[in-house]
């Protein structure tokens, strides 16, 4: 297996407090890595330490197969990044940005800034400096700079803040397509949950500054069960009849008004005949998938998940 | 380098800090002739001779261009921490050291050519009105000039040094205000003249000082490369 990221034993201290403990993160080459977490995870100075910006305390980084030292330089041309949010040199233009973007990463394709621009729907801001810029457009203009050198690897921190639904789409699928037909590998951090799901190959969920688990989506979504949700007046009564009558066992009563039901081969349609029947009152009634969401509840909250 | 130096300036649009160097200029040809008229009408025994006349130049010039390396500094270095921009500049593939030495070359350069361009320019329109009003009852000679060039040009060596010694204040909090106003502590400490006598004069204060603000900038050269940004 190659990877293009893999971290051994990452650890950072800052005064005294271990804000990323030990973590073995692995990103396989061409894929997109979704990197899950609460507010101050740790997911920022993680990120920040893969692009050399931050120096590790212990363990060491891989990029690119080469290890990463205090010097490791050439490495950086090779990365596109957002880090926490998008930093410029506000006096400048979108073209100026990205001219001057290219120069100091040394590459030299002038074309390829209208083109970027046009990427990531950033046009007609000829005259416009970034600081009357717009979050979403300041959003936008640093995805453009992140991705503007073609760089094997992206590292996006939260790239999708401030930008409303329809941007939000848009760059989903700028990604997916930066990925597919450019084979970029792409990090991508987040703490909203349906985003990364989405577009996500592999995701890390880091809490408390630990990798509690890396897994693919595809183990994800294999692992989580679909269920019927009743709401009903006396749920008491309803779970009795919903073993006695329907000898269904695999449910739960999730409190006195809702039970959820985990069994396949349940039926709404018999479910709510029998339920009527026996004089109870149906207020709602719903299949549902367990999302990603609750696999990272469940994560979060302390479970040990078996994906 | 040379490159490094010429993006930096393209990316702060350093071009206008010329022609604010150039209008700098002109105030203190203002100044000059003010303080020659107010002397003048006061009677006091001010700007009696040339030799008088260059020093003053050379000290008013040497202050302002001090305190305009301290709004580079604070505009080149400290507004890139406090603004959080070094983490692009560092993002990119060049080396950390080279990236912040290049900074500081921008600012000795300006300085010192400032200082000198500054002083030969003010002093020949000053001297070309004076000489042609006869407002200042001495002539100048060649032989005052050729002794004020070593001058002038140690000094504004020893200005260019002791100029970098606001970064050491600026870093501490990543202040713009305490970058500047420490230029103008060392200014008015350097510059300020009693009775013809200024600090600066003692070839010992402003050679001790200059190597002070070369030290602060090595200081924050030297552990560039294993900082946490």
């Amino acid at each position: 297996m190659t990877y293009i990221v893999k971290t051994n034993q990452l650890t950072k201290v800052y005064e005294g407090k271990e804000v990323v403990s030990a973590v073995n993160m692995h990103v396989k080459k061409g894929e997109i890595y979704g990197f899950l977490g609460p507010n101050g995870a740790g997911k920022t100075t993680v990120m920040k330490m893969l692009t050399n910006l931050t120096k590790p305390t212990g363990g060491d980084i891989e990029i690119f197969g080469e290890k990463l030292t205090d010097q490791s330089y050439e490495v950086l041309k090779r990365l596109g990044t957002i880090i926490e949010y998008p930093i410029f040199y506000e006096n400048l233009t979108a073209k100026e940005t990205l001219e001057l973007h290219c120069e100091y990463m040394g590459y030299y394709d002038k074309k390829e800034i209208t083109h970027v621009l046009d990427l990531v729907k950033l046009t007609n801001t000829e005259k416009k400096r970034v600081k009357d810029f717009s979050l979403g457009m300041k959003q936008r203009l640093g995805i453009a700079r992140a991705i503007i050198t073609k760089p094997e690897l992206l590292i996006l921190d939260e790239p999708i803040n401030g930008l409303d639904p329809v941007g939000i789409k848009e760059l989903r699928e700028l990604f997916k397509m930066l990925c597919k037909e450019y084979g970029i590998t792409i990090i991508i951090s987040s703490h909203i949950l349906g985003e990364i799901e989405q577009i996500a190959d592999t995701i890390g969920v880091i809490k408390n500054g630990r990798l509690i688990t890396e897994v693919s989506m595809d183990a994800v979504n294999h692992s989580q069960a679909e269920y019927i949700e009743v709401i009903v007046n006396d749920g008491k009564k309803a779970a009795f009849i919903i073993e006695k009558e329907l000898h269904i066992t695999n449910f739960k009563l999730m409190d006195d008004n809702s039970i959820r039901i985990y069994e396949s081969t349940a039926s709404q349609k018999v479910l709510t005949k029998t339920l009527i029947e026996h004089d109870i009152e149906i207020e709602g009634i719903s299949k549902k998938t367990s999302s990603l969401e609750d696999y990272f509840l469940k994560l979060i909250n302390g479970g040990v998940v078996n994906a | 380098m040379l490159n490094l130096m010429r993006l930096e300036m393209k990316k702060y649009h350093l071009g206008s800090y010329v022609k604010r160097a150039i209008f700098a200029n002109f105030v203190i040809l203002g100044v000059m002739f003010m303080l020659l008229f107010i002397t003048k009408i006061e009677e006091d025994p001010g700007l009696e001779n040339y030799q008088m006349a260059l020093t003053f130049i050379d000290a008013m010039v040497r202050a302002v261009f001090i305190i305009f390396a301290s709004v580079l500094i604070a505009k080149l270095i400290i507004g890139e921490y406090k603004y959080k921009t070094i983490t692009l500049a560092f993002m990119y593939p060049i080396n950390r050291k080279k990236l912040i030495a290049s900074k500081l070359a921008i600012v000795i350069l300006f300085t010192f050519s400032a200082i000198i361009l500054s002083n030969a320019l003010v002093t020949t329109i000053f001297c070309v009105i004076t000489e042609s009003f006869r407002l200042i009852p001495d002539t100048l000679t060649t032989t005052l000039i050729m002794q004020r060039i070593p001058v002038v040009l140690m000094n504004a060596v020893a200005a260019s040094g002791m100029a970098l010694i606001p970064l050491y204040f600026g870093m501490r909090k990543y202040s713009i205000p305490t970058t500047i106003l420490s230029s103008i502590l060392i200014v008015s400490v350097v510059s300020s003249n009693t009775g013809n006598f200024s600090l600066n004069d003692i070839i010992f204060v402003p050679i001790t000082l200059a190597i002070i603000g070369i030290s602060v900038a090595y200081l924050a050269i030297r552990n560039i490369e294993k900082v946490d940004i």
